[in-house]
Order: structure tokens, then sequence, then C-alpha cells
């Protein structure tokens, strides 16, 4: 119950922080919440919700997941319970946080982890469930958990299982088949890959029971609402019935509370913060010392390349990302600086993507190299132009899209198709002359260390002189192109 | 990992329910498939199968048959 992965990486330093009221965070620093009883202290007494109360109080909050889908947290514990299945459901808490601009579940975990334990024991009691099993990657983490779990006082529903880091890992098939038990009555964390058939946790999970699993955060969420509001007035009536009528888009919307964000990039004080749910995306550039720039990426690697415009009017959440074909995800925000080459960003991180393949299917295990290398072809100058090359990334993007096991090749098209869509000016430039006079200063950084190191920080000096060179080199390829346009920008 | 995303973005099965699907992990572009579907399979450019699943609503059953049972992978079954 207490083994842990040995460290690989050394222990990061992970800022937190937030905007407006904390309500997962709260009371960090002021005690050591990792102990059970600290966090009782200063935390509502614990409690067990009926199966009607708790889908009642998620249905009026419409709590959606926060891993990355967003989808409807009671949806899918109904799912779980019209399974009809013989086997006692498990509720398997998702900390495998494989995106290195992610670190909000591992900051959860590490600091307050009772708030997640205490959601996934609410809806552990309310489901039936009798045991919890909680994923991690994160070696701190572990520690963290580990030693919560030994305070409380239902430690024994809980299983602590490490697995080892790596993008695909948290995908929720990959996740079923790593802690199943395998023929050597073990949990094997060695196989962290998504099946070649999909089947929902919720329907067939780990060791073939259904599993209400869901993100750390979630069920943080959980823990948050449940502590904090009052029984809605209508609870019984609507709970019992069988799948909500609301459609799941709907329920997303009517999300409130808060969010957990890990922005990273050009900021001053790149962390981890908690922010009410709509929150305008300037606010949370101020927050972070955000430095002028040209695009902000939301969503993470998987996520939406979006134009440095649209920071001023942009607000986080669902409903604010929806119209401009962006979602929070699992509330990744880089900001990426005036003063970087962001297409070679873009190359070096779908490069990176593409290295990522688990190699199970060919699409993604050919395609994605083949688009990285198209992009990287783009930095380069081409007397003959970009557009060709452009819309052979664009098209092969298009052919690997729904073609996998799990969404690995989906979101990384979705990566590229929006990156190169912001960045058709850069393309041009850098197909005139093969540079835009800005070098890749790793604002999309491929390691969580990196991404949250400070050292990012330069001088406003250096970064106005590598703007100022960039855009005279821009107003210079216009004249010469005779008004721009080099075909991709209208690509989505 | 965080990626995912909603389901908007995967192929749509264009109208029709889908008739075949495919086992990506198991799947090794022998094209078998492709060759006795011609039309509603083609091959993309490293040799893996692109299903049209309105065209492949418009055969006969028995064909969808005969190319599940052909695949030398067991990649490809009936959705």
């Amino acid at each position: 119950m207490t083994s842990v992965l040995p460290r690989t990486a050394p222990i990061t330093a992970l800022p937190v922080g937030w905007i407006a009221e904390p309500q997962l965070l709260r009371g960090i620093g002021s005690a050591d919440l990792v102990d059970y009883r600290a966090h009782r202290a200063q935390s509502v007494p614990a409690r067990r919700l009926s199966q009607a109360d708790l889908l009642a109080r998620l249905d009026t909050a419409g709590l959606a997941g926060r891993g990355g889908a967003g989808f409807p947290l009671a949806t899918k514990i109904r799912s779980v319970l019209h399974e009809g299945s013989r086997l006692t459901p498990f509720v398997v808490v998702n900390a495998c946080e494989g995106e290195p601009a992610s670190a909000k579940d591992t900051a959860l975990l590490r600091f307050v982890p009772h708030q997640v334990l205490d959601g996934a024991m609410i809806c552990a009691d309310a489901i039936g469930a009798e045991r919890i099993l909680v994923a991690i990657t994160d070696h701190e983490a572990q520690l963290a958990v580990s030693a919560a779990v030994a305070s409380r006082p239902d430690a024994a529903r809980f299983e602590v299982c490490p697995i080892e880091a790596r993008f695909v890992a948290g995908e929720a098939g990959a996740l079923v088949a790593a802690l199943s038990v395998g023929s050597d009555g073990r949990r094997n964390t060695a196989q962290a890959v998504p099946p070649g058939r999909r089947v929902l946790p919720s329907h067939r999970g780990v060791d073939g029971r259904p599993n209400l699993l869901s993100n750390a955060e979630t069920f943080g969420q959980v823990a948050v609402l449940v502590g904090s509001s009052p029984a809605p007035a209508a609870a019984s009536q609507a709970a019992t019935r069988a799948p909500s009528t609301t459609s799941p888009r709907t329920a997303a919307r009517t999300s409130t509370g808060t969010r957990l964000l890990t922005v990273t990039g050009a900021v001053r004080s790149p962390g981890v913060l908690e922010v009410p749910d709509g929150v305008p995306l300037a606010q949370v550039a101020e927050a972070v010392g955000a430095r002028p720039s040209q695009s902000v990426v939301i969503g993470g690697y998987h996520g939406t390349w979006l134009p440095a415009a649209m920071l001023s009017e942009l607000t986080l959440s669902a409903a604010g990302l929806a119209g401009v074909g962006a979602s929070p995800g699992a509330g990744a925000v880089i900001f990426v600086g005036t003063d970087t080459c962001a297409l070679a960003e873009l190359s070096r991180v779908v490069g990176w993507l593409a290295a990522e393949s688990a190699r199970q299917c060919g699409p993604c295990s050919f395609g994605l190299p083949a688009i990285a290398q198209g992009v990287a072809s783009l930095l380069r100058a081409t007397p003959a132009g970009p557009t060709a090359t452009g819309q052979l990334v664009l098209s092969r993007a298009g052919t690997v899209t729904g073609r996998g096991a799990c969404a690995h090749p989906d979101g990384a098209a979705r990566f590229v198709r929006s990156g190169l869509a912001v960045l058709a000016e850069d393309v041009g430039l850098h197909a005139a002359y093969g540079t835009c006079r800005r070098r890749d200063q790793g604002h999309l950084a491929l390691s969580r260390s990196a991404a949250l190191s400070r050292s990012l920080a330069l001088s406003e000096a250096a970064l106005s002189e590598a703007a100022l060179s960039a855009a005279a080199l821009s107003a210079a390829a216009l004249s010469r192109a005779g008004g721009g346009g080099m075909g991709m920008g209208a690509h989505r | 990992m965080t990626a995912s995303q909603p389901a908007a973005n995967r192929r749509p099965a264009t109208g029709a329910s889908a008739m075949l699907a495919v086992d990506w992990t198991r799947c090794d572009g022998h094209g078998l498939c492709a060759a006795l579907l011609p039309g509603a399979i083609q091959v993309d450019e490293w040799g893996y199968p692109i299903l049209d699943q309105s065209e492949l609503a418009t055969r006969p059953r028995s064909e969808l048959t005969r190319a599940v049972s052909a695949c030398p992978a067991l990649a490809l079954r009936r959705a």
C-alpha cells in the first residue's frame, strides 16, 4: 500500500497561488495539511452522502471532470450505477499528470491530499464502492499521499498506486490496463498504454469492475462542493431518475466554483493557480506577471494556440473558450512571449509529441513524426514559399485524427493546426529568410521542472529588442509579398 | 496524460453509424481490407486503412464480413 517508485527526477519546487478566495487550497501554508487531524481541524466534518443527495448537488453545480475532457461527473456516476454489474465498483483517482505544462494535480496531492481523498471517499460511499485506487506518477506526491492515507481512520480502503510517468499513461484506458491485477497477482505499472478496443471504465474498468475514474482535481472539487453547499431542495427526486436529460455540453457550461490552472511560459511567477471559473485571462496574466506575449496556448500540448489579440477578451471556462474553438482542458495555460521564435517552439513540442507516441498504432507512429518533420522544415528558407509544406502538414494532421487507440494523434493534430493558423506570419518570415531573428526561448517546456523554473526572466531591454527586430522583419516581409497572405491562416 | 479532450474532434462517422472498426494497436497495414472493399476503404501514405463509413453502409453485409475475416492481423471488426 505504500510502495513508491524510485525517484527519477529531482524535487521540483511547486509554487501555488490563487485569485480571489481559494477553496481547494484553503488553509495551505497555515498547517501541514498532509496530516489528517490538521486537515479536519480546518475543514468541515467528514460526511456521508446518499447517492441521490450527491447526484443532486453535482447536477446543481454542473461539476465537470478536470482531466481535460470536461465530462459531467454526475453523468459518469450514473453510468457506473446503471451498469448492472454484479461486481462492486472501484473509485479510481487519476493523478497521472503526464503533461509537462501541468502540475495542478501534483500540487493538490502534495499539499492538500485530503481534499482529494475526502472527495473520493464521498463518491465511494455514495456509489457503494469499497476500494479507492489513487494512481500517481509524481514521486513527492506518492510520498505525501501515502503519509496522508496512513493518517486517516479509513486508510484500509485506499490503495496508492505508483505509475510510470509517460504522456499517454493518464489516458483512462491505459490507466485501467496499468492498474488491473495481472496473472502474477500484482498491479502492473509497466503497461500504461491505451488498449486497442475502447471500453469505458464506468462499464468495465480495473479488474473488470465498473470504475468511477476521474481526475484528482475533480474529486477535490467534490469535497469542496459537499463541504460548502447545503443540500439542494429537490434532491431525491432528480437524482434517482435514469441518465440526465441535460446534454453533457449544456451541463458542463453551468460549472461554477473554482478551477486549477498551471500557468507557465513567459511569466515572472510560473505555478499552479486556483481561480474562479470563468476568470478573465487578462487577470491571470497580471497575477503571474506575464511578459508581452504573441500568443497563448490553452489546454497544454493537446490544446489550442490563440493569438495574443484575444488575450483581453477571453475568459477561462468551458463556455468562455468554446467560442474560439478551445477548451480549458486540464488547465494548462502557456504564455508565448514576443521574444521567442514561436515556430521553433511549436516544432520542438510537435517533435516531442511524436516521440511520446506509444508506437502501438500505425497512423500515430508514422504520422506524428512525418508531421513533426514537416513543421521543422517550415523553419528553413523555402524559395517556393511555405504553402505546399504547410498544406501537407495540415492534411496529415487531418489523416491521423480519430485513427488511434487513444486521442494522442487527435490532440497533437489540434495543437499543430491551431499553431500554424496563429503563426502564419512567422511561417512566411521563415520561408523568406529562414529566420524570424528570434531564438527558441523554451517557453513551451518539455519537463515540469523547466516549466516551473523562473530562469526565463529576461531583461526588459533584451525582450523589446528581440520583439522590435521581429516586427521590422515582419514589415519587410509584408511589403515584399505585397500584403502578406501566406495562405495558411484560415485553417483550423 | 491530460489527453482526453472533447469527443467532438474525433473523426465523425460521416452521418452513418459505424459499420466497421479498426483496432489500431493490431493493424499492420497489410491492406487486404482496402483491396476487398475498393472505394469504401483507402489506405493512407503509410498503408493504413481509411474507412468511409457511409460508403461501407451501402455495401452488402457479406462483403464486410469477408473483409473482416480476411484481415491477417485480426484488427478489423464489425462495429
